[in-house]
């Protein structure tokens, strides 16, 4: 034992440099997955810089000028003003701002809870696993959206109800992911051997299985995102969710159904949007997918 | 006449790489009755060589540089690819390695074997003992009783209730049966086996090995025999080609080659077989050979 | 299989009873007061009590769920505040629009789909393929209520060929049949008058709701039979003649077929769940908007039921889906 060569350490950590590097070559290999990874870095540079770079920042802020209302696409409103007379680029470079933040808090609020709930019924099998799992199973069952409205309308306009609302139904799908993670990797040797040297559950679960069951977790909630972000501008679009004036892509886009045919702009710019925001996560996902986790590649 | 001729082969493929030669100037003389062994490691080129004979290498990534196949007198390479489709199944049979992948797993044995049957004897009616003018519904029925007789043939027990299993549902060695019969069941002249008892054990390695004996010495018909089991090569073949690196290096009778190795190759493989002579350790791979040889 | 049929079904016995219960504890959960709104804005202390007591709202959470689950069993589903009539009779009412808009998407997602996704697969890398591919992405990044929107505006406002929203003119008789789809009460009517009506207003909603599992069913169907073309069968069946489209459209087809079947069993639910957006923007009279009515009135019961309802037709056809992939795999072994 006390020959162990001390440059063992120092290579396994150039092998994963080689690895990184190897994943960025593959990844970079698919301009779509690049595309994907474009869209999604001026998704969130235009969310934080919204403030800075609107046209019009006093729209934002409820403002109204009556006097334009409805003016066409052009060289001072790019995609028109709406019924208020708005301009309604302004309102969706902003409206970024709660479709990104919401979209992200509830991904990652789902994987605190379904993480945890999985890990646990995981490690401990037995009843604790029978009775979260036939939990998860039934919540899986009830159509997610309709769930998200009712617990949304119930508690109350907001983007943090939002949040709530939609977490709670995202989670089963990830518990579901990360038990399955946990049963495969608890009995591998390595698990066994910490268990042998006395560390306890939390840290055997937290030190030793989390960082080997990472990747799945990520590629998941990463070709997840652009169907939150669909998720929180359905809540919008159906009038729960957030209420104007604060801008959401979902409700821009329920006031201005109210306005078509004629003034079809104040429509398109919410939606395309959307759209844009949900491919680039996508186009991302997928990438990160096939670099992250070869054998699932389709 | 001849049964098959294959003249100085060369074929190219294409990969992400470029374009290699993998196959230089095969030569081949196959006549009834004959079985022959090639012989050689992987990538040698032979199962190459047995798909060349049937026309199954992609056009998209193989080429051929020169050369020609004569099938009883026609030139393979230049028949086109509807000739061709009447040849294979009828006139030229194929046995692949892996008998659990090779037979599609969500249709019952019948199915495929009908299949075949019926393709076989679109080109031949012979095969269906019909007469040409058969009406769909009695080719079928034809077809189905030929598969039986065909299972039976090779030694599938109660072959009448088993035609309706799925693949599944049998042994390895008997999947590698019900291949033998698709393979069979046009009633070729000429069968191109690719590793067929490779993936078996050896107790049913040597029965398989027998029903394609018999089946050969009953039909007299021209077998090629792609393997890499000098020990098949001596149980039942007539004859031998080594091969490698896309060349064969030596060819003839099989007592001849095995008995009298001319080229040093040969010999390599021949002394790579354990006996129960050799002593531990002493096992020996061809790669360091090949190396004094080549030098 | 039969035997194994049977026995899912009992198995979903205890599966619809904790769902009964959970959902009911969920809506019970929330905040919220519906006897408040349902009795108005004006009403006395004393009209909110007797309201309450009216919904049996005031008695302790386990009694109202004992008497929900009875009342469930022998049809009473309770009674929505916001229309005043029993659910069952409202879920009834609404619940054929719905499932006719989800087979008229489905259909066209699975009809369309999968030819595309086996000839993308067939001519890999080709002009297909890359069509199919660029489809598939757009698809399901596609909000289906944005898209419901673009169509109106092309087919209804500029192009003018079709109606703009509800499920048949107002000023028309609806068919009447056994099924409650208006496309197939007509044509079992041998009404073609009313059978063209109902398929101009089913058009657009139908095509808005497909394009996600249109697809994904490609994808997967791509995916699929790319892979089953590797197999070593494929080979086989070549090397003994059979013919290429008979190897694609016998061997392969029924092979690539079990995964896909996977993904459309997921969708029908989805798309049940899902119905709202698409409801909403043609004013469909589903069942997606009387849930959604029912929840910004905080109504529970039509809720609880719709809810219910989606479950079970999802349970439903995930069963349906089992059953089937013993059909196309026969590996598959119902113990």
């Amino acid at each position: 034992m006390t020959t162990t060569p001390s440059t063992l350490p120092k290579r396994d950590q150039s092998a994963r440099l080689e690895n990184w590097s190897r994943a960025f070559y593959r990844f970079r290999q698919s301009w779509l997955s690049v595309i994907g990874l474009a869209i999604v870095v001026a998704l969130i540079l235009i969310a934080i810089f919204a403030p800075v770079i609107v046209p019009f920042p006093d729209h934002v802020a409820g403002g109204t000028n009556t006097a334009a209302r409805f003016t066409p696409p052009g060289s001072q409103y790019w995609f028109g003003t709406n019924a208020l007379g708005q301009d309604v680029f302004s309102l969706v470079l902003v409206g970024s701002q709660v479709s990104l933040f919401s979209g992200l808090a509830v991904v990652l609020s789902a994987i605190v809870v379904g993480g945890l709930v999985g890990a646990i019924a995981g490690y401990f099998g037995g009843w604790i696993d029978e009775i979260l799992m036939r939990i998860t199973d039934l919540l899986l069952t009830i159509p997610s959206l309709i769930l998200a409205m009712a617990v949304a309308a119930a508690l109350g306009t907001g983007v943090f109800n939002m949040i709530v609302a939609i977490s709670i139904t995202w989670w089963p799908a990830y518990a579901r992911l990360v038990r399955g993670e946990v049963i495969g990797k608890k009995e591998e040797q390595f698990i066994v051997a910490a268990r042998a040297l006395g560390a306890g559950w939390p840290r055997i679960l937290g030190r030793h299985i989390l960082p080997n069951i990472m990747s799945p977790i990520i590629v998941k909630a990463s070709l997840d995102m652009g169907f939150a972000v669909l998720t929180v501008a359905s809540l919008g679009f159906v009038g729960i969710g957030v209420k104007p004036p604060t801008p959401e892509w979902g409700t821009l886009l329920s006031v201005a159904r109210a306005d078509m045919p004629d003034y079809w702009w104040t429509a398109v710019c919410p939606g395309c949007a959307i759209f844009l925001a949900v491919l680039g996560f996508n186009l991302l996902g997928d990438g990160l997918r096939d670099v992250m986790d070869p054998k699932a590649r389709r | 006449m001849t049964l098959l001729d294959i003249k100085n082969l060369n074929l190219a493929m294409r990969s992400f790489e470029g374009e290699t030669q993998i196959l230089h100037g095969i030569d081949l003389v196959i006549e009834r009755g004959e079985i022959w062994g090639m012989v050689g490691e992987t990538g040698s080129g032979k199962s190459l060589t047995g798909l060349s004979v049937s026309r199954l290498i992609p056009a998209a990534t193989g080429r051929y540089l020169a050369g020609s196949i004569h099938f009883e007198g026609r030139d393979l390479l230049t028949t086109d690819e509807r000739a061709m489709r009447s040849l294979r199944g009828r006139r030229i049979g194929m046995i692949f390695q892996d008998p659990t992948t090779n037979l599609n797993p969500v249709f019952t044995i019948g199915t495929q074997l009908v299949d075949v049957a019926l393709h076989a004897g679109h080109a031949d009616p012979s095969i269906l003992r019909l007469s040409s003018n058969a009406s769909g519904r009695e080719r079928k029925k034809a077809a189905r009783r030929v598969a039986i007789e065909m299972l039976d043939k090779v030694g599938i027990p109660n072959a009448a209730a088993r035609i309706d299993d799925y693949p599944h549902q049998f042994s390895g060695g008997m999947r590698q049966r019900v291949l033998i019969a698709m393979a069979m069941i046009g009633k070729p002249d000429l069968l191109i086996a690719d590793e067929p008892t490779t993936a078996l054990d050896v107790s049913v390695q040597a029965q398989i090995l027998k029903l394609i004996h018999d089946l050969v010495a009953e039909r007299n018909i021209g077998v090629l025999m792609i393997t890499h089991n000098l020990g098949v090569v001596a149980q039942i073949c007539s004859h031998v080609a080594v091969m490698y690196r896309g060349r064969i290096l030596e060819r003839g009778p099989v007592g001849d080659v095995l008995k009298r190795p001319a080229h040093a190759y040969t010999q390599a493989l021949l002394n790579a077989i354990p006996t129960v002579h050799t002593k531990r350790g002493e096992l020996r791979g061809i790669g360091d050979i090949m190396q004094e040889i080549s030098r | 299989m039969l035997f194994y049929a049977v026995r899912r079904l009992v198995l979903l016995v205890p599966m619809l009873i904790g769902l009964t219960m959970l959902v009911f504890v969920i809506a019970r959960l929330l905040p919220g007061d519906p006897v408040a709104l349902a009795a108005g804005p004006n009403a006395t202390p004393d009209v909110i009590e007797s309201v309450r007591h009216e919904f049996g709202l005031d008695r302790s959470l386990p009694m109202q769920y004992w008497t929900y689950l009875t009342g469930l069993l022998h049809g009473d589903w309770g009674v929505s505040i916001f229309t005043r009539r029993p659910v069952f009779e409202d879920i009834m009412t609404f619940l054929p629009a719905t499932l006719e808009l989800v087979a008229a998407a489905m259909l066209i997602a699975i009809v369309v789909g999968i030819p595309l996704g086996l000839a993308a697969a067939v001519y890999r890398n080709g002009f297909i393929d890359y069509l199919t591919r660029t489809v598939a992405l757009g698809g399901i990044a596609m909000p289906r209520f944005f898209l419901g929107l673009i169509l109106q505006l092309l087919f209804v406002s500029w192009l003018d060929i079709l109606p703009l929203s509800g499920r048949f003119p107002l000023i028309e008789i609806p068919p009447e049949g056994p099924t409650g789809f208006y496309t197939i009460d007509s044509i079992l009517a041998g009404d073609w008058y009313s059978l063209s009506l109902a398929l101009q207003h089913l058009a657009l909603p139908a095509f808005a709701m497909s394009l996600s599992p249109l697809a994904t069913i490609m994808r997967m169907m791509r995916a699929s039979t790319i892979e089953v073309l590797q197999q070593d069968f494929v080979m086989t069946e070549r090397a003994l003649g059979i013919s290429n489209g008979k190897i694609l459209f016998k061997y392969v087809l029924k092979n690539a077929m079990t995964s896909t079947l996977t993904v459309i069993g997921l969708y029908v639910s989805w798309l049940l769940g899902g119905t709202v957006l698409v409801e909403t923007v043609f004013d469909w009279p589903g069942l997606g908007l009387y849930a959604t009515q029912a929840i910004l009135s905080q109504d529970f019961m039509p809720v609880i039921g719709v809810t219910l309802v989606i479950a079970v037709i999802y349970l439903l056809s995930m069963l349906v889906v089992d059953l089937l992939y013993g059909v196309f795999n026969p590996r598959v072994r119902y113990a």
